[in-house]
């Protein structure tokens, strides 16, 4: 029971990265329609800022951290107005196949200095972990849990409270509709993506204690996340909340009981099953078709 | 004479044959590597084509279509010493039957659903390549066995290549047929619309299972020809980067155009070898060529040059049908209607 307690833990960790990635996308798909192929890269970059940020600037964790989602939501902005804006009313999938190409490009530009080796933060806390009961917790684990349940919340005050949330979820309800109300949707739209690449980044920087950092690392939390969001229904804020937190727990459970090998394919074999009953993913709407 | 007359010519395809096997006969070992390579992914863009380009499905299971017809071919030869004229066929046939499999759970999904769904059994088959070690050998891949024709060992480059392009023609010569008959049309009124396909009698779901099986079978026979071109079979062949460059092929080449899927072949096989330098430098360039293609030429390649009038236009072209017309002095279906049509 307690090995159980201390593998959900860990999961949730995990997961809690996977959610705010899930979200980021969710974020971007909402308002565009189009999944951010490139958003793994935001990831890396925002873990390799901090990186920087605390390894050549010497400056603390929480200082690093500050530094990198907030590097990384510049570069989400940038990304909008400079490349995604121009050419914003060419189809869905040629915007995808754009964010292809960004990501190798990103993956390119961060390769150039951290090509040589593999990166590493020492954890948060370096001291004892946590005891409660006779349950251990990592406590660099409890902090990225609590760090990206935080953010989300904030997201989540966000958009049910101020006036630049409701003008998002109305760009995100009907472009055209919006704009005819006098909402500057270039805004909206510019936002949108700095908040999704803050999330990201943030993933990024949270995970450099626990894992290592390579200009590559994108790739395998992108599925990750990308999973996450479509078992909670792409597009749905919530979903992809509990989704990345199911797909954390899982995966760890998977790797845990059944073998350790499928770490990796858990999150897929889930989802499978789950698009064979739910083709919607669990918490998503049915289109509703006008001719 | 205008240049795409040049393409319609009923001697353009028996010449285009003539001149790669001239080409092939003054290439050097390296070149005649790339060129076979090239053959191969057109077949397999192909494939791509026809589910995403064609008949509108985000379906991203090629790359495992193509592993799979990889390792038929190496396995069949190496385990049970099966000849290659036998363990290609029975490739595509394979590939067919599991590409059709993997249709039926996905005829309910839609975009992002079924990406990510035919993602999944993408990673799933890399998986099994990897892992299961006593099939495929894992990460020490198959070598394959060369194929005999009428006992001569075709184990060069130039004897493959013989093999690769008449493969090649054949089954773009069949994707060309079947594109333009009925089934063509019916995928492309799928992927124009699925209400009115089917209110214009379409038989919606049989149309996109057997769109999932053509597209399987080109993959499988890809990856037969892929496993006699590089005659050695490796899981890390067939991950993600696969899955990407197939959709990025379909894109590059232009959505919905066949001459599209052999441009974006041609292009996106020779760009790895073309750019040199740093891998930092490579992946740059490849980025930044990936995107300038598609801000400047948003149709695609083939799109650009169809629009320039250098390629003849195709049967239908996505979304631009109208422009074509009106360019071509057709006049629109709305403004006089034909009882012709």
């Amino acid at each position: 029971m307690t090995e159980f307690v201390i593998l959900v833990t860990a999961g949730l960790a995990n997961g809690s990265l996977y959610a705010l990635v899930a979200l980021g996308l969710v974020l971007i798909y909402k308002a565009q329609d189009m999944v951010q192929f490139g958003f793994g890269e935001i990831f890396m970059a925002g873990a390799f800022i901090g990186y920087s940020a605390y390894a050549y600037l010497g400056l603390s964790y929480p200082a690093s951290f500050l530094l990198a989602i907030l590097a990384g939501g510049l570069v989400g902005l940038l990304i909008e107005r400079g490349l995604i804006r121009p050419i914003a009313h060419f189809p869905h999938m040629t915007l995808v196949m754009v964010t292809v190409g960004l990501s190798f490009m990103l993956k390119g530009i961060f390769r150039i200095p951290f090509a040589q080796d593999v990166y590493t933060i020492p954890p948060m806390f370096g001291g004892s972990p946590i005891i409660i009961f006779d349950l251990i917790f990592a406590s660099q684990n409890l902090l990225t849990t609590a760090t990206s349940l935080v953010l989300t919340l904030g997201l989540l005050l966000l958009f049910a409270f101020t006036d630049l949330g409701k003008q998002m979820r109305a760009t995100a309800e009907n472009m055209f509709g919006a704009q005819y109300s006098g909402i500057n949707i270039g805004l909206v739209f510019a936002t949108t993506w700095g908040l999704a690449s803050v999330m990201g980044a943030a993933a990024g920087i949270l995970s450099a204690p626990i894992t290592a950092l390579f200009p590559d690392m994108g790739t395998r939390i992108l599925i990750r996340g990308f999973a996450a969001a479509v078992l909670g229904g792409f597009g749905s804020v919530p979903g992809a909340i509990v989704g990345g937190y199911l797909i954390g727990v899982i995966e760890t459970l998977f790797g845990f009981y059944v073998a350790t090998a499928l770490i990796d394919l858990s999150a897929f074999l889930v989802i499978m099953v789950v698009l064979i009953f739910w083709p919607r993913g669990l918490f998503g709407t049915k289109e509703i078709t006008r001719v | 004479m205008e240049i795409h007359r040049l393409f319609t010519n009923r001697l353009f395809t028996p010449a285009l044959f003539v001149a790669l096997c001239l080409v092939s006969t003054a290439t050097n070992p390296y070149l005649q590597y790339l060129l076979n390579l090239i053959l191969v992914y057109v077949v397999v863009a192909v494939g791509q084509m026809i589910i995403l380009g064609f008949a509108g499905q985000f379906a991203f299971a090629n790359a495992a279509f193509m592993g799979i017809g990889a390792y038929t071919v190496a396995l069949l030869g190496s385990h049970f010493g099966i000849s290659y004229w036998v363990s290609l066929p029975a490739a595509g046939v394979l590939c067919a039957i599991v590409g059709c499999i993997v249709g039926l759970p996905a005829l309910r999904l839609r975009r992002v659903y079924l990406g990510l769904m035919t993602m999944g059994f993408a990673e799933l088959c890399y998986w099994l390549f990897l892992h299961w070690r006593d099939l495929t050998l894992g990460t020490d891949g198959v070598k394959v066995e060369a194929p005999t024709f009428f006992g001569i060992r075709l184990d060069t480059d130039d004897a493959a290549f013989f093999v690769i392009v008449i493969a090649t023609f054949a089954m773009v010569l069949l994707a060309k047929a079947i594109l333009a008959s009925r089934y063509g049309r019916a995928f492309i009124a799928i992927r124009e619309n699925e209400l009115v396909a089917r209110c214009n009698g379409i038989n919606v779901p049989l149309y996109k299972t057997l769109a999932f099986t053509l597209s399987g079978f080109y993959a499988g026979i890809g990856g037969g020809l892929f496993a006699l071109a590089v005659r050695f079979v490796a899981p890390d062949t067939f991950n993600l980067l696969q899955v990407v460059l197939h959709f990025a092929i379909v894109m590059v080449g232009g959505v919905g155009t066949l001459s599209g899927a052999l441009l974006g072949a041609l292009f996106l096989t020779m760009l790895p070898e073309v750019l040199r330098g740093t891998q930092a430098a490579q992946e740059m360039m490849y980025g930044v060529l990936l995107v300038g293609v598609i801000v400047f030429m948003p149709k695609g390649v083939a799109g650009y040059l169809i629009e320039r009038r250098i390629l003849p236009p195709e049967v239908l072209v996505h979304g631009w049908r109208e422009e074509v017309r009106e360019r071509d002095g057709i006049p629109q279906a709305d403004a006089k209607p034909s009882t012709a049509e």
